[in-house]
């Protein structure tokens, strides 16, 4: 279309003038996460380099400075608090490993399972979505009743069922981060399942038809038209429950309270009780910084070994 | 078996019916392994089912039950063992729910505070959404990705910069934020943004571009097709959102843990009041957790379609 150079110019106006709209309508959006998100984790660089604490919070921007320490003392092991934020790191990989692997298994043989026809399928896809909406401080609060030791159903049948002798004492020691991965599994699954089913339905018929033409097997159309459809949809589900996972903190402090005790602290519960119950914000700040760069490192690596075994496959 | 057998005296028979007696055969045993198979997905089904429901069933059982129930039930002793069924089911446990826990009030903050998040975040996802989806700019990428991140991050990483950072503009202005409403909505508004800002730009990315073009040239200003047009179109999209944002904020527990106070405290933690080290009331703590449970089963119902929808694009394209 033939168009005059003024009216070009005209429309480029407008185009600027749009554009200026545009950072008007996403102004208060970016000043609100600003604010929240991105001041504060600023600021957080600076509480963990300086001596912040019970004596100097009330002026904390004058603490002072105590350059690395903080990163020191939060993670050398001689310290009551580095031992316990190095189990803390450890208690929360298991975790995370242990949810995700179980959850993704559990949520893909529902999915695989819910894409079969029966009746009452609709209900059930429904159904599972309850642990995943309901929310935490009921879930968990409810799974700390079941493993309550006296008084729980879960002792109850092991009881009855002669698979112990003595009722275990399941939320204190070393027992509690089982019980708390357990009541997370239970939790998780769903959402997976949900993710897995909507991209099993968008999975191409004709793909199992040619499959089914060259003699494969269920097995063999499972192995080689199922999974590598998945793959993508895997990819980003397992690395965010991954990080979610390591981010916990509801699970571990509703079914255990502020002092999960050494064998289920989690890095979020030290945090948390290092800075507002020890009043000392500059190392929760340090071991805070150390947990996001944990994170950051696990999703690069994650990413790149992913995306090489991709390239690689296509290749 | 039988069907086999039918099959195989069928065959003797005549001659002339065998070719068509030994196709039969393998379709009949194909039959019963359909069959089975069939069984055990039932089976398999309900295992899942059970799964699901038992932590509700123990749920609702407790609240029914008598506090002298359950703090006489020992799994040790098999007359007095817990059970599924209420010995003497009794409402009490609901009746009292705000007798020794202030329940209600807990109630109260949780709406003001999850109501307000709602509308502000809404409102202001729409607009960043609305421009993300409208229009090229310098920075979209930066800003699409930055909106991405942030909730990547452990929200730990914040909480005590965020703190401390209340209580200075406390010290210096004499404003109080730790403890106000307007200080946690603000907070569960940020916390709301990036999801509800992804999950809105994907459903206007649905609605042509055509439709805000006709409204402009039929007189409208940007902003009048946004509001007249586009907002009407997007509704069950702004719904979703809407409901996203309140349910986040009736369910937060680690920023409610440490801001809330007495005047904001929100059910997510105010709960953990009914089992302490001081007392367990487990009866009432269950019926708590059925009564905070109902808006967030309500409004999700509601919007079921659209959450799952946005949900589920935002896993597979985020």
């Amino acid at each position: 279309m033939p168009q005059s150079a003024e009216s070009r110019i005209r429309l480029a106006r407008r185009g600027v003038r749009a554009n200026a709209l545009a950072y008007w309508l996403i102004l208060p959006a970016v000043l609100a996460m600003l604010l929240v998100h991105y001041v504060p984790m600023l600021w957080g660089f600076y509480i963990s380099a300086h001596d912040v604490n019970l004596f100097t919070m009330a002026d904390w921007m004058h603490a002072p400075f105590v350059g690395l320490r903080n990163f020191v003392d939060g993670f050398s092991a001689a310290t009551t608090t580095g031992a316990r934020a190095l189990r803390a790191m450890l208690n929360i990989t298991v975790y995370t490993v242990v949810t995700v692997g179980i959850g993704y298994i559990i949520g893909l043989a529902v999915a695989l399972l819910l894409n079969q026809q029966f009746v009452g399928r609709t209900f059930v896809r429904g159904l599972i979505l309850l642990p995943y909406i309901t929310p935490d401080s009921v879930a968990y609060n409810v799974w700390r009743f079941i493993f309550q030791s006296r008084i729980g159903i879960l002792n109850r049948y092991l009881v009855q069922w002669g698979l112990v002798t003595e009722p275990p004492i399941w939320l204190v020691g070393p027992p509690a981060f089982w019980a708390v991965t357990i009541a997370a599994i239970w939790k998780g699954w769903p959402f997976t399942a949900l993710i897995l089913l909507a991209a099993l339905q968008k999975i191409p018929h004709e793909l199992y038809e040619a499959a089914r033409v060259d003699g494969a097997s269920m097995w063999q159309q499972f192995r080689m038209v199922t999974l590598p459809q998945l793959k993508n949809v895997s990819i980003s589900l397992i690395l965010m429950s991954g990080l979610w996972s390591f981010n916990s903190f509801n699970s571990f402090y509703i079914m255990l309270g502020r002092d999960p005790g050494v064998a289920a602290e989690v890095p979020s519960t030290l945090i948390l009780r290092e800075a507002f119950t020890n009043l000392k914000y500059g190392l929760g700040s340090a071991l805070s910084i150390v947990l996001m760069l944990v994170l950051l490192i696990i999703t690069i690596v994650y990413l790149h070994v992913t995306r090489g075994a991709a390239g690689a496959e296509e290749v | 078996m039988a069907a086999m057998n039918v099959a195989g005296a069928a065959a003797a028979e005549t001659a002339i019916t065998t070719a068509a007696a030994a196709e039969n055969a393998p379709r009949v045993s194909r039959q019963r392994a359909r069959a089975i198979q069939k069984v055990l997905m039932y089976i398999a089904v309900l295992l899942v089912v059970a799964t699901v429901l038992a932590p509700y069933a123990w749920m609702v059982s407790g609240s029914f039950k008598e506090t002298l129930e359950l703090q006489a039930s020992d799994v040790t002793i098999a007359e007095q063992a817990p059970s599924w069924i209420p010995r003497n089911p009794t409402l009490r446990n609901y009746r009292d729910v705000n007798r020794v826990v202030p329940m209600f009030r807990y109630f109260r903050h949780s709406i003001v505070i999850s109501v307000g998040s709602m509308i502000v975040s809404t409102a202001l996802a729409l607009l960043a959404a609305y421009a993300l989806s409208r229009f090229r700019f310098r920075g979209r990428e930066a800003y699409t990705v930055s909106v991405l991140a942030t909730q990547m991050l452990p929200g730990i990483l914040f909480l005590i910069p965020y703190y401390l950072i209340f209580t200075m503009i406390t010290r210096s202005t004499g404003l109080p934020l730790r403890d106000t409403y307007w200080g946690m909505i603000f907070t569960y508004t940020s916390f709301a943004l990036p999801f509800s800002i992804v999950m809105l730009r994907s459903y206007l990315n649905g609605i042509p571009l055509e439709i805000d073009e006709q409204a402009m040239i039929d007189g409208c200003t940007r902003v009048g097709a946004l509001w007249r047009v586009i907002v009407p179109l997007a509704t069950p999209g702004i719904a979703a959102v809407a409901i996203y944002s309140f349910i986040m904020a009736w369910n937060e527990v680690l920023f409610a843990s440490v801001l809330t106070g007495r005047v904001t405290r929100t059910v997510a933690v105010g709960i953990l009041d009914f089992v302490t080290a001081t007392g367990a009331n487990w009866g009432g703590m269950m019926a708590a957790c059925i009564v905070i449970s109902i808006p967030v089963l309500v409004l999700f119902t509601a919007m079921q379609r659209y959450i799952v929808e946005g949900l589920i694009a935002g896993a597979t394209k985020g």
